[in-house]
């Protein structure tokens, strides 16, 4: 990445925290991967999907406890100034990788990465824009565009990648610096407490030998209560890795989630 | 209109993925037989199919890892080599390939699809690089993924190259090793025969039959495996079919003076044969058990450096060492047919040390005499 990519990225970058001004924020439960915010004081937690918790009108933050110890992780999710029918909002994650990486660079059972590599010490950082548009009562669409930059304090072999549907896109950024990712959400209600969720993912490493990678995701949700909710599902995955292109179908995907509000 | 568009995105979403989807499976287990891979050069080079004598050549190539300390057959520490090691290991065997010139080679434990080579197709690559026209390839070990030791995608096996075009190519499943746990063996090695035909002027029903058995196993896998090869090699006998066979057998000629390499092959730290080792012999070390196994084709085929060669002076005719500093240790590759071979055509390549160890196999190769009646 030359110096004046770098300095575009930095910019971007600020621009995207300095974006954090008060605005009228719409919030809603259950609204992972749109623009709107958790209520304040609401939690909510699933099996796979991170805990999430509404600061206030503006702002959430999430992680994922279960992967804490071995990728320390968080996200930051601020609601800007409403255009026009739409709700924006910004996130802005950190990942910390090397501890699950070094453990799964071992000889044996379990040994992802060959542990004749050394994984250096590396952070990534993810920032997107979200723009959420209501359609109806009970639906809504959402744009994302996000950018992925990574900081690796050490070299890192290119052939320490893991060549797998979901990880590889993942990891890509650490051997290519930056990258892009776009989305698109839908979701709405299909009869009483069953909805539904379309969304799908296109991440671009411009200049890394495989450039592309697509995710798509549909889900049926049942909203027992505002407190909890099952999901069910599949992932649908076409990725460009090392060895060349490939489709994978991910099945079932299940989640589980609970919510609860601070009293 | 909502529920209009939710059925429609269901029904393309089915009809893409019944287009798209042929279900690869995480490791490919293969049929009982099936057919090969077959392959062909980019350029193909003109080549008459009337000719005197053929020569024929077999070679477990290592993957085109040369000496390298690998982790998995000698003691080492590398995994993934990189794609520059690769190709400049597989140029030499190439250039060796065409300094000797056989008509048909046979080879083992060639990758095409594996992060541990660069994900390089070593069979086209070599078809590119030699003068043969075309191959057929049987994988041994074919995963999406092996969870261990970084190992990743593997795609591994047997193949055959030929200056005439290869028909009928079939890919028949050997037995598996019955001393491993079922998670193990899922993620295991699945050795074959590769077998086809090939069309040449004065040798009607000519087939050629490529073959790599297990290597490890403490059970009676190596002999289950040598039951079926026989099966295969007198259907062909019955039926007036030819037949040369080329092949890394893991098994020693009967009567060879050392049965036992367990402390030749020993890493650092192991201990074999005391009374509280367990266990007791190096896998894929100790042969004493299945000494005897290649008689049966010493009896009824001709193998290319006969026994009685062999017995008269072993070390001469040894192909292959685990360790990577020392010398050939050891006769585990293999020609036999049910034709002739020429008296004192055989050659055991051992002076490739001298250049560079481009394998931890040597190949060995001998002529047949074709007949024009």
């Amino acid at each position: 990445m030359n110096n004046q990519s770098k300095i575009n990225v930095l910019l971007l970058f600020l621009l995207l925290v300095l974006l954090s001004i008060n605005i009228i924020a719409e919030n809603r439960t259950w609204s992972s991967g749109t623009a709107y915010l958790l209520p304040p004081g609401r939690w909510e937690l699933g099996l796979f999907q991170s805990l999430r918790y509404g600061i206030s009108e503006t702002k959430e933050i999430s992680f994922h406890p279960l992967f804490m110890f071995v990728i320390p992780n968080g996200k930051l999710k601020i609601a800007h100034q409403d255009l026009g029918k739409f709700q924006f909002a910004s996130e802005h994650s950190l990942n910390y990788p090397t501890i699950l990486l070094d453990l799964i660079s071992r000889k044996g059972t379990g040994g992802i990465i060959s542990p004749e590599f050394k994984i250096p010490p590396m952070i990534s950082s993810t920032n997107s824009v979200l723009l959420s548009k209501p359609l109806g009562d009970n639906s809504s669409v959402t744009a994302k565009l996000g950018l992925m930059i990574a900081v690796k304090f050490g070299d890192l072999d290119k052939r320490t990648t893991i060549d797998l549907p979901i990880v590889f896109p993942r990891l890509n950024v650490f051997y290519n610096n930056y990258g892009f990712k776009y989305g698109g959400d839908l979701r709405g209600k299909i009869w009483k407490n069953l909805n539904y969720q379309v969304d799908v993912d296109l991440f671009h490493f411009p200049g890394a030998d495989e450039k592309l990678a697509m995710e798509h995701k549909g889900l049926l949700l049942w909203n027992k209560s505002q407190r909890f909710q099952m999901c069910l599902g599949y992932e649908l995955t076409y990725g460009e890795y090392p060895f060349g292109t490939q489709w994978h179908l991910l099945l079932p995907l299940i989640d589980l989630q609970w919510a609860w509000a601070k009293q | 209109m909502q529920k209009v568009f939710i059925f429609s995105y269901i029904a393309c979403l089915f009809m893409l993925m019944g287009y798209l989807f042929h279900c690869e499976p995480l490791v490919n287990r293969f049929e009982d037989v099936q057919d090969a891979q077959m392959y062909s050069a980019k350029e193909i080079q003109s080549v008459s199919t009337d000719v005197d004598t053929l020569k024929c050549m077999t070679w477990n190539i290592r993957f085109g890892a040369a000496r390298v300390p690998w982790f998995g057959d000698c003691c080492g520490d590398r995994v993934i080599l990189s794609e520059s090691e690769v190709i400049e290991n597989l140029q030499q065997i190439a250039d060796f390939i065409n300094a000797v010139k056989p008509d048909i080679l046979f080879m083992q434990e060639v990758d095409v699809e594996s992060k541990r080579t660069a994900y390089i197709d070593e069979v086209q690559w070599l078809l590119d690089h030699t003068y043969f026209n075309y191959g057929c390839y049987a994988s041994m070990w074919e995963s999406q993924f092996v969870p261990s030791d970084g190992l990743g995608r593997i795609n591994t096996g047997n193949t055959i190259l030929s200056r005439w075009k290869i028909e009928n190519a079939e890919r028949i499943q050997l037995a598996l090793r019955g001393d491993q746990d079922a998670l193990t063996k899922y993620f295991y090695l699945r050795r074959n025969m590769l077998k086809a035909r090939i069309e040449i002027q004065g040798l009607s029903n000519f087939y050629v039959i490529a073959l790599h058995l297990e290597a490890f196993s403490t059970d009676d896998t190596k002999k289950r495996q040598i039951e079926r090869i026989l099966e295969e090699l007198d259907a062909l006998n019955a039926t007036q079919s030819f037949f040369v066979l080329g092949g890394d057998f893991n098994l020693i000629p009967p009567g060879s003076d050392s049965t036992d390499f367990c402390d030749e092959d020993k890493c650092a730290g192991e201990s074999f044969h005391g009374p509280k080792d367990d266990p007791l012999h190096k896998e894929g070390s100790y042969f004493g058990l299945e000494k005897d196994l290649m008689q049966p084709l010493y009896d009824n085929y001709s193998s290319a450096v006969p026994l009685a060669d062999y017995l008269g002076n072993q070390q001469y005719y040894f192909t292959h060492t685990p360790n990577y500093n020392g010398f050939w240790d050891r006769k585990i590759d293999y020609l036999f047919t049910n034709l002739k071979w020429i008296l004192g055509s055989d050659s055991t390549y051992q002076e490739i040390t001298a250049q560079r160890s481009l394998s931890d196999h040597v190949p060995v190769s001998a002529k047949l005499e074709v007949s024009h009646e």
